[in-house]
């Protein structure tokens, strides 16, 4: 499966911004799961200096200086990704059948164990997800039971996520604190992979955060709005010794075709698609647009893939929408 | 009966008491001197240190004082610590062994993790420990990334020998204090100890500078300690030792980053900085990438180091050492790294991380020291035995949720030593904080240390934040070296040059300028029209209510407080204007009001405190106090508010007398000056359009004209000048175009232009900000006053004057504009 992908980032500020420092993050993680095909990233007003480096969690950052004057800044992430349905499917296969029970997991991760060590950088709290309060463990080993493999109880846990939390946009932003989720049950996907972790972190098992997108599909009938998609969150709990099992609480699905990963972190600050430092009196505002769309199966070869690519692409979108 | 009896019969485990009652030989020396000079000689030397502290203004502040921020001044003891040569040496050879141990498990950290990948330290005492900088993770092979500086605090335990007690890598704190110590105690020591020879500190510091000069490619310059400022409790020791290894001292606002470079802003430009004394805490460093709430750091450092263009002592992420959950593996570590034994013992320490140390720890919580893994609050640091039921169990249910946050240590009796405590002698607990820094691949131990003395007997802890003096600690030996010529003399006086004015300095002067510019004609103006409130009231005279409307507009135009007193919709504002004056001189939250001005002005001294005299300081505090204690009073007679309006007007003046006769103009008193200059123009051209260019009747004018010159203090000096009755066109001539008068806009734009040209961009083409000061400069020569109050009879505005001081403002305000923009922002450089 290939995916197009435009995100689309933007600050806007009430002063002038003449120097600032951003740090970008919206080049798809690559690995065994996916293939970054192509990417480019577009920064309005033209950045003074571009450097690029990876971070601890594989991620891919773009760190930008900007100097001249401007009141906007966007920031444009366009790739082709492919998503190695196969390899994934077969990896989940791997997992479903890995017999580990959670009290095995934690006798096994209180030990040493070589391969467990990256993995237990997931484990403890971080800056936006504090250690779970009693009613949160209690929540998480409801479904965490003896003689049940992990899998199984990960799959249950996301299920009753989606079943006792409601999805509603505008009650919650990034700094809304887990317990008050946990509390009026709603909230957005962000919120939803955040309780997740705290849930399986109070417990003891390590779970990354993940950023990403996921393809969506108009209603029958209808025309796909391009920038209709949103950035996606979900989770990804340790599986020891197996390996990481991906969770989407929104959407009560182990994500394997319709999701596209962007990104690990500790919890979203981790991976921000866009995070800067102005030094301006006024206050500033973000906002985003994202398509997904599918592409067709036929890889171009590399060298036809030049950067017009993804202007013409994006005609073609803009005249299907008209 | 001597000084020492009691003491003799009441040690325990003391420094200078042996286990017979006996006083040990290195400490003989110092004992029969203070025997034979008695405590009122002692007495007078601890005058004679705590002069010498305050003169020198050694201070450390406290955060969590009543009433804010509070200075502390230094205290330290008359009686040194005293350890011999020998012993010491054992010491140092294990400070190395454990500096060079971290050093090398700092970069295998931040590396290969080769000590978690074979199982010697579990990952989770890394990764669970807020020291741990996920974002250097890969930073070890890097330039540079390496412990130069290791402090240990040490205490001698119950088996006679030194113990480590923690160990401090990321920011050590206090070398400055043990050097001041050093310094004071010279003044005592010929008199008090005559005899007593002790190693000295001066070969520390030139080795400390000669390390700085390596790391800046020989070129100090490139060099700075970077302090979060003067609200740090060490704030003190950052001066001093900036100003001691001559390197400049900067803020975060001092720098910024291009080119992948970190660069110090100065008024002349931009010049680079490649190694840096690190003051500020790791996490704190970098609002982007670290802590995006700071404001102590600097956007972009961390990529900066991340391109090998910059070199901390220490480097970012050396936080992660200062973990007490390290101990328990420490000799595992080093057998990993040296193959060899631990020289220095450690408090024995159990990480709860691991079920079996946690259940043991739970089972002996009565005889143990908890503590947690992160260094905080010393209030989280629990005894045991000390604890009743209720803490002990909130602290259990803490321990079971996160094990891996918490170590517990022995309890540990350590040695006492004799401590002056003003009246008598009496043996207290202390801690030794001794420093080293890394040279080739060995480390570089410093003869000597700070030693911190508790305040009681048995208080396990030892904190400068909690109270407590003093000590400095003296090696004693037969193998003395010669003592070099006086390592700590006075640096020659650095003639000041406008150049090397930093720029956050430079902006703060303008601030400054403008602020305390904007205070006083503030002041004086609502001073003005509240006079004239009580007048009227009192002679019931008023003729018309238009001077006393226009004064009211004026207040709202010149501190634009819109919609104030132009507010249309609040029909009795201009009837009852009092509410709407009380909230310009007591709204401390509305920008313009009186109160809002005093706290940007507090802001802005603060800024540059080191600048202003002691004088300056009480003064403004004493001003600042009392408008405070103004702004909570209720309802007052108008009276009594001009009253106290004339006593701010007063203490402003003077503040603004003792700032200007104690600050060079090369040290930036040029800049402030400009500021004031500007704000002044800018504000007499505003007050001139709401009082003078609207005609009336000529009783009226005459009030609104004498409105002006009263509110600029300039009646009598037009008195002085025309002897006639106030006419328009004079005033016209006298405020805004004579030459020669001070007040006059004419003479403050030429003052203004002649300040430009001290400065360092100024070329021989006028820059950006003096073109319109020069177009201003030439209106104003051009009119006469004559031409600007003619009128044809039916105008009711002077409109060649509104004209005139239109074009004016905005003159000023782009001056203004580009002054600040080619001095502060660096942005294009």
């Amino acid at each position: 499966m290939i995916y197009t992908i435009f995100h689309e980032t933007i600050f806007h500020y009430q002063g002038t911004v003449t120097f600032s420092h951003n740090i970008a993050r919206l080049k798809p993680k690559e690995g065994v799961e996916q293939s970054l095909l192509d990417f480019r990233l577009d920064v309005e007003p033209n950045a003074s200096e571009i450097h690029v480096f990876e971070d601890m969690f594989g991620n891919s950052n773009h760190h930008l200086l900007l100097r001249e004057p401007h009141t906007e800044l966007k920031v444009t992430g366009r790739s082709k990704v492919r998503r190695n349905i196969d390899q994934i499917a077969a990896a989940v296969a791997h997992l479903r059948s890995t017999p580990m029970d959670y009290a095995e997991a934690l006798q096994r991760l209180s030990g040493f164990h070589p391969k467990d060590i990256a993995a237990k950088q997931f484990l403890f709290e971080s800056e936006l997800i504090p250690v779970g309060i009693d009613p949160i463990r209690d929540y998480a080993l409801e479904s965490f039971r003896p003689k049940r493999t992990l899998f199984e109880a990960g799959e249950e846990l996301m299920g009753r996520i989606f079943d006792d939390f409601e999805f509603e946009s505008g009650f919650s932003d990034i700094t809304t604190p887990v317990e008050i989720i946990f509390e009026e049950k709603k909230g957005v996907c962000q919120d939803f992979a955040h309780f997740a972790l705290s849930a399986l972190r109070s417990i003891g098992l390590p779970a990354r955060y993940v950023s990403g997108y996921i393809e969506t599909i108009p209603p029958e009938g209808e025309e796909k709005l391009f920038g209709a998609d949103a950035s996606h969150a979900w989770v990804s709990l340790y599986i020891p010794g197996a390996g990481w099992l991906d969770l989407d609480p929104t959407n009560n699905v182990i994500p394997i075709e319709q999701h596209i990963v962007l990104g690990h972190g500790r919890d979203y600050h981790d991976i921000s698609p866009l995070k800067g430092v102005v030094r301006s009196s006024g206050s500033s505002h973000l906002s985003v647009m994202v398509d997904v769309r599918r592409s067709a199966e036929i890889e171009t070869p590399v060298q036809q893939r030049q950067l017009q690519f993804f202007d013409e692409e994006l005609k073609q979108q803009q005249n299907q929408n008209q | 009966m001597g000084i020492f009896d009691r003491y003799f019969s009441e040690y325990s485990f003391d420094e200078m008491v042996d286990g017979n009652a006996r006083c040990r030989p290195h400490w003989q020396a110092i004992c029969e001197r203070i025997e034979a000079v008695g405590i009122d000689a002692l007495k007078a030397h601890q005058a004679e240190i705590d002069w010498s502290l305050e003169e020198n203004g050694v201070t450390y502040n406290v955060y969590d004082a009543p009433g804010g921020n509070t200075k502390r001044r230094w205290t330290l003891d008359p009686i040194p610590f005293v350890v011999t040569q020998s012993e010491w040496d054992d010491v140092a050879k294990g400070i190395k062994q454990r500096a060079k141990i971290y050093d090398l498990m700092f970069r295998d950290l931040y590396g290969d993790q080769m000590l978690m990948r074979q199982g010697i330290l579990p990952a989770e005492v890394v990764f669970s420990h807020k020291g741990y900088a996920p974002e250097v993770f890969d930073f070890a092979g890097k330039k540079n990334f390496e412990l130069f500086f290791y402090a240990t605090d040490i205490a001698r335990g119950p088996d006679g020998k030194f113990w480590v007690v923690n160990d401090r890598v990321q920011a050590p704190s206090g070398l400055g204090y043990a050097i001041e110590n050093r310094l004071s105690m010279n003044l005592v020591a010929k008199s008090l100890y005559p005899g007593v020879n002790t190693r000295r500190l001066a070969r520390f510091v030139e080795e400390m500078k000669g390390l700085i000069d390596r790391l800046a490619g020989g070129d100090r310059a490139k060099a700075a300690l970077l302090t979060p400022g003067p609200f740090n409790e060490t704030y003190f020791e950052h001066a001093y030792l900036s100003s001691l290894l001559d390197i400049s001292l900067v803020q975060g606002d001092d720098l910024l980053v291009k080119d992948g470079t970190l660069w110090l802003k100065n008024l002349s430009g931009l010049t680079q900085i490649d190694t840096l004394l690190r003051r500020v805490d790791d996490r704190y460093c970098d609002p982007l990438e670290l802590r995006s709430d700071s404001h102590l750091g600097v956007a972009g450092l961390l990529d900066v180091a991340r391109r090998e263009h910059l070199s901390m002592i220490n480097p970012i992420g050396s936080g992660l050492l200062e973990n007490p959950a390290l101990n328990p593996f420490m000799e595992s570590i080093a057998h990993f790294f040296l193959d060899e034994e631990l020289l220095l013992p450690q408090i024995a320490t159990w990480w709860c991380g691991q079920p079996n140390e946690l259940e043991y720890v739970l089972e002996h919580m009565d005889s143990l020291i908890i503590k947690p893994i992160n260094r905080g609050n010393a209030s989280e640091i629990y005894s045991g035995r000390k604890m009743n039921e209720q803490a002990r169990k909130t602290l259990r249910k803490q321990m079971i949720a996160t094990p891996y946050a918490f170590v517990a240590q022995e309890e540990i009796g350590f040695s006492t030593v004799p401590s002056f405590t003003g009246e008598t002698i009496e043996p207290r607990n202390a801690v030794i904080r001794a420093f080293s820094f890394k040279r080739d691949s060995s480390y570089w131990v410093m003869n000597g240390g700070l030693v911190r003395v508790s305040t009681q007997k048995d208080a396990f802890l030892v904190s400068s934040q909690k109270g407590g003096t003093s000590k400095d600690l003296w090696i004693v030996g037969d193998d003395m070296e010669r003592p070099p010529i006086d390592p700590f003399k006075q640096v020659p006086c650095d003639i000041a040059s406008i150049d090397k004015v930093p720029t956050r300095r430079a902006e703060n002067l303008y601030w400054l300028g403008r602020y305390l510019c904007r205070a006083i004609m503030t002041t004086r103006l609502i001073r003005y029209t509240l006079k004239g409130q009580i007048n009227t009231y009192r002679e019931d005279t008023a003729a018309s209510d238009i001077p006393r409307h226009q004064l009211l507009w004026a207040i709202t135009h010149m501190t634009m407080t819109y919609p104030g007193f132009l507010d249309e919709k609040n029909k009795t504002v201009m009837k009852y204007p009092m509410k709407e004056i009380s909230s310009l001189l007591k709204d401390q939250s509305r920008p313009g009001s009186l109160a809002y001005t005093i706290t940007m002005l507090s802001g802005v001294n603060l800024n540059i405190r080191n600048l202003l005299g002691i004088e300056a300081w009480k003064l403004f505090d004493k001003l600042q106090e009392e408008w405070q204690a103004f702004s909570g009073t209720g309802t007052m007679q108008n009276r009594s508010i001009v009253n106290r309006m004339d006593q701010l007007h007063v203490r402003l003046l003077a503040f603004k007398e003792l700032l200007e006769e104690s600050v060079f103009r090369e040290q930036g008193l040029v800049i402030y000056e400009i500021g004031f200059r500007i704000e002044s123009a800018l504000l007499l051209i505003s007050k001139a359009r709401s009082l003078i260019c609207l005609r009336h009747e000529k009783a009226v004018e005459y009030e609104l004209l004498e409105a002006l010159l009263n509110s600029c203090e300039s009646f009598n000096a037009y008195r002085a000048c025309y002897h006639s009755a106030l006419q328009q066109e004079n005033v016209v001539a006298f405020m805004l175009l004579n030459p020669q008068f001070p007040k006059s806009l004419m003479y403050q734009t030429h003052k203004l232009l002649e300040d430009l040209k001290a400065l360092p961009k100024a070329k021989a083409k006028m820059a950006e900000y003096e073109s319109p000061l020069f177009l201003a400069y030439t209106r104003l020569k051009s009119v006469t006053a004559d031409a600007l109050t003619r009128t044809d009879e039916t105008g009711s505005v002077y409109s060649e004057l509104e004209a005139l001081l239109a074009e004016l403002s905005d003159l000023y305000l782009k001056a203004s504009d580009e002054f600040t923009k080619t001095y502060f922002s660096h942005y294009d450089e």
